[in-house]
């Protein structure tokens, strides 16, 4: 008779739980699908108490915590996103998803070491979809993250990486990782990667725009000059127009070019005497302007009377004789420039030229 | 050694001894389970744990198909999201409590109250009968109150639940009384193991609360009863623990420091709680009869005003302490929740509606610990781990305070959220609110509660720390050396001549003891050559021996027909450490009381 009971009341149990189980895997999907919604209506407030619903009917389903972590995360409750991803986390070390939702959190909760293991988790990770691009994009957050933490040397070399994983047929990607390189500091890198994606498309605008900045930034101005050119034909701006007027101006003056003859030497280094000591004379006169005892500032002095003797004894002919009088020329011409553009503020236009010549052969001669 | 009188006391409240498992007389077997026994050629023994399990299965299923009815009629008044629409949260438990009341008032009145005293009193005072009709009650009242919101738990019902099932079967297997009354705490062990998921905690339980043995024979049986119901429970609800939290590491050791005060907080504030129970129950017990009909509306009325603002405060409550444990709420909110639901389960409680208090007491410990860990954390964050685990520690911290169950709430913190690394702090917090709540409130909630129902339930926790009187405490040095078997019986006779000692031990070098009275050894002496050695002339018979750290009631067994025991060392049993007469354990438990 118990025997029949309990066979009996196991038959009654087992149709009741098949029955609650159902009810409550509908639930779950039905408050699962009500906060994808509302997430993607940019609601997470109203997301995660759709997906905390859902989560009290189907505790074990870790694809509704995720999302209730990400809702939590949408909202700005970091701490109480934590819990919940660190919970997945030790179900599921290796989810990429987890490890990125995890390296957010940490990110927002201030805690870059934390954030930075949790990035290269998700890189090592694994993903539902489309696993590799998952892990680029994952690797091309991580180094934005490294660059606004002013960790440059480890976004360096995660760069690095990435660049060498670029298909050479993606110019966005070559692109996208060039910008990475440019700004961490690796110009030369960096103009490596946007010629790269101009070669799959020579005439993309931005592209050229940022390989003449990469091309500025590492000193050749030559390639510079190129790039902005042709951006300033097909697709003319202001900002373009202008780094365009100061490569040409570097080109112009620059008497260090390789190949120029002692005469076109001798020119420019005149020209540049002339335009620095108009930049000395002018500051000078600001300053006198600004000042109560309408004096010019002491620090110029020095500059000034260096200039007179220089004057009384080079001219165009001597320069064009003499490789030692044009160095001589070109170091006052970079120290007036160097002191008057701390003294009157940054230096503009040829002046600004004059200077990124001075950078570019520091310890040279013409 | 058997007492041909047993005294009264035993007969009214047995001990569940491993000696009172052993089964019926050949008698009550022919009747019934004996004759069972006999077909299936099992020993009385093991058939006894077999019925066990199949308790454990009947309650396991009964306890899930009561979760599951609770859910449904949760679902069906108040809706399927956590926070419910605002009418139904005000009249689902008004309404609820009316029908409750009527339940319990007319059919099934013995389903009132949580379930653990009456299994109590079902074990001490009914010979372990439950009626029936207590579980179809209790799965009917509270899964109505539960489901509609009132802030009580399902496990405690489930534990009477799972008596009253164990106490049917045995009374359809026509077993004696004595087995009846051990068949009520099998029975709650198996409901509790269920309702938990959470078999060591039900065992612990049952033996700290129930019970109060750790009788070999018993532990067995409620073992496998506990262990089949979580199998069964496992089965049809899933086997993961109830809260699924990250592991807990102790980042420094001063953290410990800031467990010790949400001991402090709990042992104070489950002191509060006792207190507003004691104080409201009787008074609400003391108004009219008619009133009862209301009371659980009423408290449902007020609990449904709570909810208005604070949903969380209704039901078990088992969603929010999840949410607690994963820090969801800043502890101003859990402090808040913590102080609600003392007042919501107050009210539930007190009215008189069916429904258990281990599922609030663990919310309201998780909403304190929570806001306890928070605040901590405001101020010390260097010290102090997030909210999650301090939620965690003190829902076993306020368990022990209110229940006064130090280790099953030890037990039952690990085993519901699988963490055993939070175990440290638990033990340190578990212990200081125990102790807080021991010292300030002499009596533990259930025994209170037994106390207003003119119950004498045995204190379990008394019993814990109850003065036990051992043979040392009694025993004395012998007046005179004892003898040795090797001993001519003429110099017997000589060091007999000058003791005061009424028996003599005599020593034998296997390390037997034997006794002879002094007046008889002069007529052993005309009987034998004076060079017979004591052993050749003593009779075989041989004294029970004692030792020092042995409980004194047991020595009252052994002490029956002899005048006089050796009490020896456990070292060797030739080391006579003292004597002990029937008068000098009178004298001890004189001097004891």
């Amino acid at each position: 008779m118990s025997l029949i009971l309990l066979a009996l009341l196991f038959a009654v149990t087992a149709t009741l739980a098949r029955t609650y189980h159902a009810r409550e895997e509908g639930l779950v999907a039905e408050w699962f699908q009500q906060g994808n919604a509302d997430f993607a209506a940019g609601k997470p407030g109203k997301a995660f108490e759709d997906f905390r619903n859902a989560l009290s009917y189907g505790p074990d389903n870790q694809q509704v915590e995720l999302r209730l972590a990400e809702a939590l995360l949408a909202d700005g409750r970091f701490t109480e996103a934590r819990s919940y991803l660190v919970n997945l986390w030790e179900r599921a070390p290796g989810s990429g998803e987890v490890n990125l939702d995890l390296a957010h959190d940490s990110a927002e909760l201030r805690d870059e070491d934390e954030a930075i293991h949790y990035f290269r988790g998700a890189i090592l990770g694994s993903w539902d979809k489309d696993p590799a691009l998952a892990r680029r994009n994952v690797r091309f957050e991580l180094c934005e993250f490294l660059l606004s933490h002013n960790r440059a040397n480890d976004a360096q070399a995660e760069i690095a990486g990435l660049a060498a994983d670029t298909p050479a047929g993606d110019g966005l990607l070559h692109e996208e990782t060039g910008g990475l390189f440019l700004k961490a500091g690796e110009p030369g890198k960096a103009l490596s990667e946007f010629e790269a994606a101009l070669r799959t498309n020579p005439r993309q605008s931005q592209w050229l725009a940022e390989a003449g900045q990469a091309a500025y930034q590492v000193g050749d101005y030559l390639k510079a000059e190129m790039y902005f050119s042709k951006v300033d034909r097909e697709n003319p701006s202001k900002e373009i127009h202008a780094s365009l007027v100061l490569v040409r101006d570097v080109l112009g003056n620059d008497p260090f070019l390789v190949g120029l003859g002692d005469e076109e030497q001798a020119r420019r280094s005149w020209r540049d005497l002339g335009l620095a000591l108009a930049r000395l004379r002018n500051c000078a006169q600001a300053i006198a302007d600004n000042s109560p005892s309408k004096q010019p500032p002491s620090d110029l002095q020095p500059l000034n009377n260096d200039a007179q003797d220089l004057q009384k004894r080079v001219n165009l002919r001597s320069l064009g004789k003499s490789a030692e009088e044009r160095s001589e020329a070109m170091q006052l011409v970079f120290r007036i420039e160097d002191a008057t553009s701390q003294i009157c503020g940054p230096a503009a236009g040829v002046d600004q030229a004059l200077l990124l010549i001075e950078r570019r052969h520091e310890g040279s001669t013409p | 050694m058997s007492d041909p009188n047993p005294p009264i006391a035993e007969t009214q409240t047995p001990s569940l001894s491993a000696g009172s498992l052993a089964l019926e007389s050949k008698e009550a077997g022919r009747e019934g389970f004996g004759s069972w026994a006999r077909l299936v050629t099992l020993s009385e023994g093991n058939l006894f744990l077999l019925l066990a399990v199949i308790i454990g299965l009947f309650s396991g299923m009964v306890v899930v198909c009561f979760r599951i009815a609770i859910e449904w009629i949760r679902l069906g008044l108040v809706g399927s999201a956590l926070a419910p629409p605002a009418v139904r949260v005000l009249l689902m438990p008004a309404a609820a409590g009316l029908i409750v009341a009527f339940l319990v008032q007319r059919f099934f009145r013995a389903a009132r109250g949580s379930g653990v005293n009456q299994t109590k009193a079902a074990v001490y005072v009914f010979d372990g009968y439950v009626p029936f009709r207590t579980v179809i009650g209790k799965f009917l009242t509270c899964s109505i109150a539960i489901g509609s919101g009132h802030s009580l738990g399902p496990e405690d019902p489930s534990l009477q639940m799972g008596a009253g099932i164990a106490s049917a079967l045995g009374r359809r297997l026509k077993l004696s009384r004595d087995k009846l009354r051990l068949l009520a705490p099998v029975g709650a062990a198996a409901g509790l193991a269920a309702a938990f998921n959470a078999p060591i905690s039900a065992v612990l339980f049952v033996i700290e609360e129930v019970i109060g043995t750790w009788s070999a024979s018993a532990l067995g049986a409620i073992v496998l009863a506990a262990v089949s119901s979580a199998v069964v429970m496992r089965s049809f609800l899933g086997g993961e623990p109830m809260f699924r939290v990250p592991t807990y590491t102790l980042a420094h050791p001063a953290e410990l420091l800031a467990y010790a005060v949400l001991g402090v907080v709990s042992g104070v504030l489950s002191l509060a709680f006792t207190a507003i129970i004691a104080y409201l129950r009787p008074k609400l017990r003391a108004l009219p009869e008619w009133t009862f009909y209301l009371q659980p509306a009423a408290a449902g009325l007020l609990i449904g005003l709570v909810g208005l603002r604070i949903p969380q405060a209704m039901g078990a409550g088992y969603p929010y302490i999840d949410q607690a444990l994963h820090n969801q709420y800043a502890w101003e909110i859990l402090a808040i929740l913590g102080f609600a639901k003392i007042l919501t389960t107050s009210l539930s409680f007190v009215s008189g509606t069916p429904g258990g208090m281990f599922a609030p007491t663990l919310f309201i410990g998780a909403m304190i610990g929570g806001a306890i860990g928070g605040l901590e954390h405001h101020f010390f964050p260097q010290v102090s781990a997030s909210v999650g685990p301090f939620a965690l520690v003190g829902m076993g911290t306020f368990f022990a305070g209110f229940l006064r169950v130090p280790i099953t709430s030890v037990f039952m913190v690990v085993e519901t959220t699988g963490s055993y690394s939070i175990v440290l702090p638990v033990m340190i917090s578990n212990t200081i609110a125990y102790l807080i709540s021991r010292k300030y409130q002499d009596t533990a909630l259930f025994d209170l509660l037994a106390k207003q129902d003119d119950l004498e339930l045995p204190s379990m926790e008394e019993q814990r720390e109850q003065i036990v009187l051992r043979v040392e405490d009694a025993m004395r040095r012998p007046e005179s050396p004892p003898l040795q078997a090797s001993d001519a019986l003429a110099h017997a006779l000589e060091i007999a001549q000058t003791s005061t000692e009424e028996i003599l031990l005599v020593r034998f070098p296997t390390g037997r003891w034997a006794g002879v009275a002094r007046k008889d050894l002069p007529a052993l002496a005309s009987q034998h050559p004076g060079e017979t050695l004591l052993r050749e002339a003593l009779p075989t018979a041989r004294l029970p021996v004692l030792h020092p750290d042995q409980r004194l009631d047991d020595a009252l067994r052994f002490i029956q027909g002899h005048e006089l025991l050796p009490v020896v060392s456990r070292a060797g049993s030739r080391k006579l450490e003292g004597v002990l007469s029937l008068p000098d354990i009178l004298t001890a438990y004189q001097r004891a009381t």
